[in-house]
């Protein structure tokens, strides 16, 4: 028997009658909220309290495992029971190495009483790997991971995607972004998720240089707690500024997107369990040994002199240009490695409220660390040329700009 | 049916003042610069604290308030839901600071808070959120009373 067309779609309408119930869809409470959620005049309040709720997440749970425990474990039982068992003292290299380079009082070399200051791999290293970076990044990739399981990330990219837009990215572009608050490195990854050369390459570029990491934010907690805020706001401002005039600046188009938005949902357990081990082991296999091999080149530059050395001919562009003590110098080549690290060590050179700010803000916008260096060279050499080629221009100008608002308001 | 959605928009009604007040207080407070204490009540005056949750209290209180117009309406319903969860966030937040602080024994004490020192930490004074998030967990029997969240299907 052959059937006309018509005759299909009858038969169609026939079987679907008897086969399928039909009903109107009662708007809930939760589709309401997603609403809510999404619209701007409504969403935007509400992300600003998500924000909230992170960041104080963030400060109260890395606050509680750091300040509370680790600190007094590793300044307090740690670091003076390796300076009281590690073989050769104060003054020998592997000591200053492994365990404390001392500092200079009154001409006299003296022991470090916290592991800030001591910069040995199995003290410093130990003690910001585990003591501050690891309940930072637990913090961090747990709300993240609500977030994402809740159904909220995907709202968060329909309500930030007009203001993306003007620089030349999509809501999308908030995943790396935000990605990127942990580590650079997935973030890295997470860019190809943008569909265009331009995009990717404005967003590769923008996290290199503006977006801080976990570690780092963690570090920052505890040397700039009061002045965090500013630093953060200061970054941010970079990111809208730098990627508008390279929106502006390069060829290529930036696409409209198309987010499937899924329901709200309860996160489950395991799944947010598994995705947390996954993200925190994956960072700290990367972590991890930059942060001690950074410990280790530091120390290894600072006994050789060439730190020093390096300082005094770097002296005019850091004084005289960004106003920052010529010291740092030390902590900017730490950065290559790990920035979390260079924050740390900025920590022990003596500088004003204002110095520090632009110092931290430094480390953080002059050069991507070692492992997100690696992921920008496997995106293509070309790429990389060119966000390098950004970056130092941006250092130079951005960290400049910084300076001269200190001398404005009469605090440089 | 309307009688309980009329006591609820007094009362939310209500509630929106109040938060719209508290969230306004906690911004003049920073924007002051020193914190305020009256009895068992303290406003903040950092920025974050006070600022950043004051405006989002500030926030609650509008979408209580906006939540009043129509009540028993789905959508209208919700932004009161909305300005609850936003309040939860806050005061939320504040009680997380509290338990995280009363565990460790400090700087120069031990590992652990003694007793007196865990207990004195929830002493008052309290910020405005917390004597708001009483009051705000009402939403959850409007929504009990509603019938839950998850869709369904009417023939």
């Amino acid at each position: 028997m052959k059937l006309t067309v018509d005759e299909r779609w009858d038969l169609i309408e026939k079987i679907s009658k008897e086969t399928v119930i039909f009903g109107v869809y009662k708007h809930t409470v939760k589709d309401a909220i997603g609403e809510l959620t999404v619209k701007p005049l409504t969403g935007i309040p509400i992300a600003f309290a998500v924000l909230y709720g992170f960041w104080s997440f963030f400060g109260s749970f890395a606050g509680f495992f750091t300040d509370g425990f680790f600190v007094k474990l590793f300044d307090e039982h740690w670091l003076p029971w390796l300076q009281d068992v590690f073989p050769g003292g104060l003054g020998n290299w592997f000591y200053a190495i492994m365990v404390d380079a001392g500092h200079m009082e009154n001409g006299i070399l003296v022991a470090s009483d916290n592991c800030f200051e001591s910069f040995g791999v199995l003290t410093s290293g130990f003690f910001l790997a585990i003591g501050v970076v690891l309940p930072a990044i637990i913090a961090f990739y747990l709300i993240l991971t609500l977030l994402e399981d809740t159904g909220y990330m995907p709202r968060l990219a329909v309500l930030i995607d007009t203001v993306l837009h003007k620089i030349g990215l999509h809501g999308f572009a908030i995943v790396p972004t935000i990605l990127s608050l942990g580590c650079n490195v997935p973030a890295v990854t997470a860019s190809r998720i943008l569909e265009t050369k331009k995009q990717r390459f404005i967003m590769m570029t923008l996290l290199a240089i503006f977006i801080p990491c976990g570690a780092q934010l963690g570090i920052m907690e505890e040397v700039i707690p009061d002045t965090i805020g500013f630093v953060l706001l200061y970054l941010f401002t970079g990111y809208f500024i730098l990627g508008f005039i390279l929106h502006k600046v390069l060829p290529g188009k930036s696409p409209e997107i198309l987010i499937d938005v899924p329901p709200y949902q309860m996160p489950m357990l395991r799944d947010v369990a598994m995705k947390l081990w996954m993200r925190v082991k994956g960072f700290f296999k990367i972590a991890i040994p930059f942060v001690l091999l950074g410990c280790i080149i530091v120390n290894i530059l600072y006994l050789a002199n060439i730190i020093d050395w390096l300082a005094n001919v770097l002296s005019p562009v850091l004084s005289g240009w960004f106003g920052v003590p010529k010291e740092t110098v030390g902590p900017l080549i730490a950065a290559f490695l790990r920035k979390d690290l260079a924050v740390a060590q900025l920590s022990a050179i003596e500088m004003t409220k204002y110095q520090m700010i632009t110092s931290v803000v430094l480390v953080s916008i002059y050069f991507p660390c070692v492992a997100t260096f690696m992921m920008l060279l496997k995106e293509g050499w070309k790429d990389l040329l060119g966000s390098i080629a950004v970056l130092a221009l941006v250092v130079f100008l951005y960290g400049g700009l910084l300076h001269l608002i200190w001398i404005l308001l009469g605090v440089a | 049916m309307n009688e309980k959605y009329n006591l609820g928009s007094v009362y939310f009604g209500i509630l929106g003042v109040v938060a719209l007040v508290c969230g306004i207080a906690d911004l003049v407070v920073v924007a002051g610069g020193d914190s305020f204490s009256w009895g068992i009540l303290e406003i903040p005056s950092d920025p974050f604290r006070g600022g950043w949750g004051g405006l989002i209290i500030l926030f609650a209180g509008l979408f209580y308030l906006y939540s009043i117009k129509n009540f028993s309406e789905i959508h209208h319903f919700s932004k009161a839901v909305m300005g609850s969860i936003l309040v939860w966030v806050i005061a939320g937040c504040d009680i997380l600071a509290m338990i995280t602080e009363s565990i460790p024994g400090g700087e120069e004490g031990g590992w652990f808070n003694t007793l007196e020192g865990f207990l004195g930490t929830y002493a008052p004074p309290y910020a405005p959120a917390i004597f708001l998030l009483p009051f705000s967990l009402v939403i959850i029997y409007h929504l009990h009373k509603r019938g839950g969240t998850n869709a369904d299907m009417e023939e």
